[in-house]
């Protein structure tokens, strides 16, 4: 059997001419003595004309351009899908990309929404000083009169007299009147004249007192204290007292006069105002001895003390008289009409 | 285009076109040398892809689906053999491919596709041996289904290496190159191919 199919591969290969010539020979004898073999030889021959003599069918139409078409469609699509894909892949890039710029800012306004709610300011202002390296300044914890005084140099750049202006005035005046009903009425008026009525801290009615507080400008006290001029003819006393720079400290000017009182008031500053008062303060108390009195009631001078030669203008620190000068500052006056 | 190359190949006829030459020019992108090739081989191609699976429609697109591979794979063309045997490989492995995900089981039988006619005249030519040449009997489309149909009675494998060398007249070596197998394998497969048909074929005629 074995034989048989290694024949019939020889015969085949004889058929197709695959063999070389001494093989080809040897099979040509075994054909031409054996009737089997020649037999399936023949049987072979036939059929391989047979397959052979089967005509090729024929191409469809348009083959040819189908496959270009095909091809050039194929080639624009991997160009184009290419394209799609690289832009893909950068649109997804810059998506992520925004994204996560988004959260981290995000994440950021929220922190420091956080920080400030919950972090005390003290731990907050270490954080920023450590974060931004920034050296803390020492904590001061003794009074440093002068440490923040800017050095003279600076203080040169704007010298401004209403800045010296503006050191308050504070006063309080005590008027001593027979008549305090009529001495009350004209206090009164003379608020309600400078418009001061309404800046009226306080009144405080008592039996035989009555104290008037005002807050206001510097201007104001001093059209105020031009008006009460009227009542001083009406008073027994009059005692002015000047606040100082120490709380509850006053310098005290006895019978003083309504001028004094406006003179003072008028002082530029604080240290000529004091010194105004200290002055005419030591003038009326020497004016109040008996001599003087004496004195004053031969030359028929009635009861008004002595009124000095204006220290306040033999001051060399005097400086000229403006509307500006006299407009600034505040001032807490308070007025007592103490019936005598 | 096509038409003038086609006129052009007739004019030709035996002139041997540069095969390696239009292969590079197609690598190169050029399409008119690609449309050589196709017009080159077309015939040759679709006529093996048809006797392996049976179908026209099939095997015109099986056809352009090995051109077109073929074509687009040229970049992965070293020459190590010819542009010929490389195009055939695609086209039989897509052709098996093809058969193994459409294989149905036929069970019509062949003596529905002959007149008693051409039964006797087959019989003759094979067994009577009164006929000496074929071609006349083999020009009957009745035989020429009949051929076909007993081909695909036969495993894909045997087949293919039949229609290769019977109808496509490749060499054994063009077979082994093209089917990527070893010479006495082809000649194995070669003859047991041609038994099995002409026993398919004689038991439809007896």
């Amino acid at each position: 059997m074995k034989d048989m199919e290694l024949i019939e591969e020889l015969l085949n290969s004889f058929i197709d001419g695959e063999l070389d010539e001494r093989k080809a020979n040897e099979v040509k004898r075994l054909i031409d003595n054996d009737t089997q073999v020649r037999d399936a030889f023949d049987s072979l021959s036939r059929y391989k004309k047979l397959m052979a003599s089967v005509s090729p069918a024929a191409v469809p139409e348009a083959f040819c351009e189908s496959v270009t078409g095909r091809l050039e469609r194929q080639i624009l699509l991997e160009d184009t899908s290419g394209y799609h894909h690289n832009a893909g892949v950068r649109h997804l890039i810059i998506r992520r990309m925004m994204t996560a710029a988004a959260i981290i800012v995000l994440m950021a306004v929220l922190s420091v929404i956080v920080f400030d709610i919950f972090v005390p300011k003290s731990s907050r202002d270490k954080f920023v000083n450590n974060a931004l390296n920034r050296k803390q300044k020492p904590q001061v914890l003794y009074e440093k009169p002068f440490a923040d005084v800017k050095p003279a140099e600076e203080a040169v750049v704007a010298v401004v007299p209403q800045e010296i202006l503006s050191v308050p005035i504070v006063a309080k005046l005590t008027l001593v009147t027979d008549s305090p009903v009529e001495t009350d009425w004209l206090v009164g008026k003379a608020l309600m004249n400078t418009g001061l009525f309404d800046k009226t801290v306080e009144i405080d009615r008592k039996t035989g007192s009555v104290k008037y507080v005002l807050s206001c400008g510097r201007s104001s006290l001093v059209n105020l204290l031009g008006e009460l001029s009227f009542i001083w003819p009406k008073c027994t006393g009059a005692k002015l007292q000047i606040g100082t720079e120490q709380a509850g400290q006053y310098v005290t000017v006895d019978n003083v006069t309504a001028q004094q009182a406006l003179e003072i008031c008028k002082a530029d500053s604080y240290g000529q105002r004091i010194r105004m008062a200290n002055d005419i303060a030591v003038i009326n108390n020497a004016a109040a001895t008996d001599v003087l009195a004496t004195y004053f009631a031969k030359q028929n001078t009635g009861s008004d003390l002595l009124i000095p030669e204006k220290p306040v203008l033999t001051s060399p620190e005097k400086t000229p008289q403006s509307i500006s000068d006299i407009s600034g500052g505040k001032a807490n006056l308070t007025i007592m009409v103490i019936g005598g | 285009m096509v038409k003038f190359i086609q006129e052009q190949l007739k004019v030709a006829g035996n002139i041997s076109i540069d095969e390696a030459a239009l292969v590079a020019q197609a690598r190169a992108g050029n399409m008119a040398s690609v449309e050589k090739l196709i017009l080159k081989y077309q015939d040759r191609v679709y006529n093996t892809i048809l006797k392996i699976c049976g179908n026209e429609a099939d095997a015109a697109e099986l056809a352009q689906d090995a051109f077109v591979r073929a074509i687009q794979g040229l970049k992965d063309f070293k020459g190590q053999s010819s542009f010929y045997t490389w195009l055939f490989r695609i086209a039989v492995n897509l052709t098996f491919n093809f058969c193994k995900k459409n294989s149905k089981v036929s069970f019509q039988s062949l003596q529905e596709e002959t007149d008693e006619e051409t039964n006797r005249q087959l019989k003759d030519y094979l067994i009577d041996k009164n006929i000496e040449e074929p071609s006349e009997l083999a020009s009957k489309k009745e035989v020429q289904g009949l051929i076909l149909k007993a081909l695909e009675k036969l495993d894909p494998q045997q087949r293919a290496v039949v229609v290769l060398r019977d109808i496509e007249q490749m060499s054994y070596n063009e077979i082994a190159e093209t089917l990527d197998m070893e010479i006495g394998t082809v000649k194995s497969r070669i003859a047991r191919g041609r038994k099995n048909l002409r026993e398919i074929l004689e038991a439809v005629i007896q």
